[in-house]
């Protein structure tokens, strides 16, 4: 099968579709456009509904269109003095989080990827261990505050979820794809293996690393509840903690007085925290996919 | 939150799973913080608080304008931390348990307050409370004297009023155009929701799913129990928040012997149970009970989609008409207590205050904790922190009364609740007012006979815990009257007595003995 | 394959690996003493090792909880019917998206069936009451619907039966396109010529995907398979527990492990049977995945993933 990928190297995948309108891809457009409402539908009335007026929403439910408009609760939210500082602490997290946890799981899924003798395997074994036995909060709360003394700290954040094992195993399965035959050309070229790693096997690896990437930043952009541990000061509060804080702030217990003074627009409320926390994702979300759609091997062997 | 994380990551996020101070130990080094935790003797320049809610807006300016005032007052200052209530609980043990050096935090009954008492985290403040004068000058002796706890006080009770005693807001408007009129006994009540049913489409009462166990079985009044609204005259022990409720008898202090039953044994509690089945099945409260939260609940009361709420005698309910005036121009609240006898009724009362500040053992300094508390008593500190800057934030109304003129909003109960301090809100309806003043008098109650009774729950953690599952299990859907009543107590009994009942009932007979013994 | 590699190499090699064995050592592995808190009675004022001793009282506590197996047989039965139903999902979506021309629709389709993934469970937990409940709990959109139809309504909230396939039908709706992605770029990685084979032998787009799209797709899904197998005595805590609360009425069907144990760690802030639980959980886990690794090796080397 490897040997197949390093001919075929080069081609594009465009080529597969020029094909006629078949009944599959009939099938298929119809399949996916049903699906794509399924999803439509609700980000439509999410969006909608945060534009809608609290009165309203509380008393009809959700509509497709925001009738009585109102801003209320994005007010609510941008008015918050700590706002761009969320959005700057999340930034920050998400991007060094990204890099720093994409580097080290590759160097790591590379190693398992290559099937050395005696250390492959230990290290995947190593590596899957901490997928299920979890030491709990306090140990880990204790390690960053008093050993580590990271508290208010962006690392307290990125540190802790810095590996995730799930992540590892989706790129050695696609390590181990990439064909042979390019590496041990370049072995026969004299290149060293940390050679080889950087740059053919990254190179050549584009849409994996843009797949966990997107999942590393996903999970660091929406990541509240390390920052909820280790994080006192307000100002350092990324995004998701900062509206977990919002949402959550209701009358927690009937033994509580009536809360807060003014009333907020719990309903609307939620769905414009909804929207702001997503909006950034899915705008950033076409550029990672851009390699998705690339050949897994393209431009490796041109010529 | 992601919705799901294929790793897991977020899991640690719910399972405050245990681990103690295994590392501590592990890398050779003093466990329980103590390397970072300076004596108490020694002065700190910032104490760290633990606060409950979301950050006030504009909280920067109040926080400088506070701390200002405390360095020039007392040399140093403070830093608070609001922890989400969605978090709190769990936060706070877990800076608790990791030995943290905070100084002070909110606590109480329903958080974890007993078992921090137990394992000796709280510092006893019933001695030091008298050498502060201004704290002591705003507490009632009363107040401290049945908030004990085995003859401690392990905190500061935050009250607004002398009583707590839930009752109902109800839309006034509907009353009278519905031709009820003024509401002040529990039929006319029950009138008025079928009447709203019926003519007006509304949902006549909305409950969340933090109140099932509020409705039928409990104190002073199951919140839809007729008959404790016409006899307030009940004793109801838990061993923990969500487990089962037992009724001691009122005559315990004559005979020394509390008699703990279970609730299915007290006239009234299964007639009340077969009244609320019927309202769940007649349409007169929300189907989705269990499923929606209490905020869900205030913004549908406050659209004018439901025609009754629970309320408290905190005088805060009343804040709902504003925004409901914005939906239904003409809408009018009242608050209805349908005690049979009214305001002579004299209904028992524990006065156990709902929220404590409590000083954590390891805090910097406890000196300056109580300090801090003591300077929150004055007046001035007192409206500057709970209501902001003057002609800013709020303004006087009359004597007693505030406007609120920003967002700025504190949550007070976990800091500087002062029963002769608090101000009222400008829009208090009459109704309330007069319930809110009623509640202020120790006078207008009867002591409960088991009024500073707080059961230890350790030597029968076990069954508690299984019995806690089994209520959540079988008793929630029988407290809203989503089940057949006989069937469902049915599977209740079957679910306790395997879970423990027997020895729990044992152990509350024991425990409440002995606290009329020590009377 | 490659056992070629000079041991020097290898050397130099295992570098690439050392940040994350720290990473592993510092952040997963020393924290794991923690866990001898599931054979203690655990108490704050003594810590972990002044605590007593308990031997496996935690875990007989569990056990003997009358609840015991019906959360097990839930926590199971609502995994497996995940585990799946997810995974055909993210084929099926991953397959026909790839039969998908155009630039912008193709993009546009990945964008919006990966968004549900966002959404918080909270959320999720509201929308869901619309459908379900409606506002103040009467109707709500399904049930207009039944009566429209003439059918008879459902009291969703109160009936235990209907709700693991709801809760499977929201799993989908998040993770379908999730799943999807991870498979498309497992498609986008299959050699052009093997389906130019195909077409010389005048298969169908349909055969195409059937024969072969859908077997090329095996090891990625094996993997996937094999991790969740691992987590299956992990319940979708953030999703149940959002949706289903404390309503009792539900747990019949739906309560598992996670929440059984949150709610007794709320309810009395038992860190000790937490602990054990938590144990047994990753105990099982462990079992269940080494038997997986076990019989995927016996069927394709291949693909094995340790």
């Amino acid at each position: 099968m490897t040997s197949s990928l390093a001919k075929a190297a080069g081609r594009t995948a465009a080529k597969r579709r020029s094909g006629s309108w078949e009944p599959f891809t009939v099938v298929s457009v119809i399949g996916v456009a049903l699906f794509m409402l399924v999803c439509l539908i609700p980000f439509w009335v999410i969006v909608s509904g945060s534009f809608t007026d609290e009165q309203t929403l509380a008393g009809k439910g959700y509509s497709l269109i925001p009738q009585p408009f109102s801003t209320a609760a994005y007010k609510l939210i941008f008015t918050g003095p700590t706002l761009v500082s969320a959005y700057v602490a999340s930034i920050v997290i998400t991007v060094a989080g990204t890099v720093l946890a994409l580097s080290i799981t590759s160097g790591l899924s590379w190693v398992i990827a290559r099937r050395l003798p005696y250390v492959s395997r230990p290290l995947a074994i190593f590596a899957y261990i901490p997928m299920l036995f979890s030491g709990g909060l306090v140990p880990l709360y204790l390690l960053v505050t008093q050993y580590l003394k990271l508290q208010n700290s962006y690392f307290a954040v990125i540190l802790p979820l810095l590996v995730a094992p799930f992540l590892v195993f989706i790129q050695v399965s696609a390590f181990r794809q990439l064909p042979e035959e390019i590496l041990d050309s370049a072995r026969v070229d004299g290149a060293g293996e940390l050679q080889i790693f950087f740059r053919i096997g990254l190179p050549l690896s584009k849409p994996i690393l843009a797949v966990v990437g997107l999942f590393y930043a996903v999970h660091y952009w929406n990541e509240w509840f390390t920052a909820l541990l280790f994080m006192s000061d307000i100002h350092k509060y990324p995004l998701p903690l900062l509206l977990q804080n919002l949402i959550s702030n209701v009358s927690f217990s009937q033994m509580l007085p009536t809360a807060a003074a003014q009333s907020t627009p719990v309903y609307q409320l939620r769905l414009a925290l909804t929207v702001v926390t997503i909006g950034p994702i899915l705008l950033a979300y076409p550029f990672a996919q851009r390699y998705f759609v690339k050949g897994i091997t393209l431009g490796a062997t041109k010529g | 939150m992601p919705a799901t994380s294929p790793a897991g990551l977020s899991r640690r996020g719910f399972l405050a799973a245990g681990g103690g101070l295994s590392l501590a130990a592990m890398l050779g080094l003093s466990g329980c913080g103590d390397s970072s935790s300076p004596s108490s003797g020694k002065a700190a320049d910032t104490l760290a608080l633990l606060l409950p809610g979301d950050t006030p807006t504009g909280w920067d300016a109040i926080l400088a304008k506070v701390n200002e005032k405390l360095k020039k007052d007392l040399g140093f200052t403070i830093a608070p931390q609001f922890v989400a209530w969605s978090n709190y609980q769990q936060q706070s043990l877990l800076k608790f348990t990791a030995g943290e050096n905070f100084d002070t935090a909110l606590q109480a009954r329903w958080l974890n307050m007993i078992q921090l008492v137990a394992s000796k985290s709280l510092v006893p403040v019933d001695g030091l409370i008298s050498k502060y004068p201004n704290l002591s000058k705003t507490l009632d002796p009363q107040l401290l004297e049945q908030n004990k706890w085995s003859g401690k006080l392990y905190g500061i009770p935050q009250v607004n009023s002398a009583a707590r005693f839930h009752h109902f807001t109800v839309r006034q408007d509907l009353a009278d155009k519905l031709g009820v009129g003024e509401i002040s006994t529990f039929d006319q009540l029950e009138k008025f929701w079928y009447d709203v049913k019926q003519k007006e489409k509304l949902t006549p009462i909305g409950i969340s799913s933090n109140m099932p166990k509020l409705l039928a079985a409990f104190a002073p009044v199951g919140w839809l129990n007729q008959h404790d609204w016409e006899n307030p005259h009940v004793s109801v022990q838990f061993f923990s928040g969500g487990s089962l409720p037992f009724y001691l008898a009122q005559d315990g202090k004559s005979t020394g012997s509390a008699k703990p039953i279970p609730f299915w044994e007290v006239p009234g509690v299964v007639d009340a149970l077969r009244k609320i089945r019927k309202y769940y099945l007649d349409g007169i409260i929300n189907k989705d009970a269990l499923n929606v939260d209490s905020s869900t609940i205030k913004s549908q009361f406050e659209s004018g989609r439901i025609a009754t709420r629970w309320a408290m005698t905190d005088g805060l309910s009343s804040q709902s008409l504003t925004p409901l005036r914005k939906a239904v121009p003409t809408a009018q609240i009242a608050n209805v207590v349908p005690l049979r006898g009214g305001k002579d009724a004299k209904p028992n009362q524990t006065f156990q205050a709902d929220n404590f500040v409590v000083l954590n053992v390891k805090g910097r300094s406890n000196e300056r904790a109580m300090q801090l508390e003591d300077w929150v008593s004055i007046k001035e500190n007192h409206d500057l922190l709970s209501y902001g800057v003057e002609g800013t934030d709020w303004k006087p109304v009359g004597a007693d009364k505030f406007q609120q003129l920003s967002q700025y909003s504190f949550p007070g109960f976990a800091l500087c609740w002062r029963q002769k301090l608090e101000l009222k809100i400008k829009d208090i309806t009459p109704t309330e007012e007069a319930w809110f003043d009623w509640a202020q008098k120790y006078d207008n109650f009867t002591l409960d006979p088991y009024a500073s009774f707080v059961p230890d729950v350790t030597p029968v953690k076990r069954q508690d815990s299984q019995v806690n599952a089994a209520m959540t299990q079988y008793g929630n859907p029988l407290w809203i009257g989503a089940v057949d009543v006989d069937k469902g107590l049915d599977n209740l009994k079957k679910a306790v007595d395997k879970a423990g009942l027997s020895e729990l009932q044992a152990e509350m007979e024991k425990q409440a003995n002995a606290y009329l013994k020590g009377q | 394959m490659s056992t070629r590699t000079s041991v020097r190499s290898s050397l130099w090699l295992g570098l690439l690996a050392v940040p994350a064995v720290a990473f592993f050592l510092v952040f997963s592995y020393a924290p794991m003493a923690g866990l001898v808190v599931a054979f203690k009675e655990f108490d704050i004022s003594k810590g972990l090792f002044g605590s007593p001793w308990n031997g496996l009282d935690n875990f007989r506590y569990f056990f003997a909880s009358g609840d015991a197996q019906r959360i097990l047989v839930n926590t199971i039965v609502l995994n497996v019917l995940f585990l799946a139903a997810t995974l055909a999902a993210g084929v099926t979506l991953a397959i026909m998206l790839n039969e998908l021309r155009g630039r912008f629709f193709k993009r546009a389709a990945q964008s919006t069936i990966f968004f549900p993934y966002f959404v918080s469970p909270v959320v999720v937990a509201i929308m869901l009451q619309v459908l379900l409940s409606g506002p103040a709990g009467d109707g709500g959109v399904v049930n207009d619907a039944l009566a429209g139809f003439g059918l008879p309504t459902v009291s969703w909230y109160t009936e235990p039966g209907p709700w693991p396939w709801i809760l499977t039908f929201v799993k989908i709706w998040q993770l379908g396109g999730y799943m999807s992605v991870i498979f498309l770029a497992a498609i986008t990685s299959i050699p052009e010529d093997v389906y130019e084979a195909g077409q010389i032998d005048g298969a169908s787009r349909a055969q195409m995907a059937l024969r072969i799209t859908l077997p090329l797709l095996k090891p990625t899904a094996a993997v996937l398979l094999v991790l969740g197998v691992g987590r299956i005595f992990y319940g979708d805590f953030g999703t149940i527990y959002a949706i289903v609360g404390d309503n009792g009425t539900l747990f019949p069907t739906t309560d598992v492990i996670d929440t059984y144990v949150f709610r007794s760690l709320r309810q009395i802030g038992d860190f000790g049977t937490t602990a054990a639980i938590g144990l047994f959980q990753s105990v099982v886990g462990f079992v269940l995945v080494s038997t997986a690794v076990l019989i995927q090796r016996r069927y394709s080397k291949e693909t094995s993933l340790l």
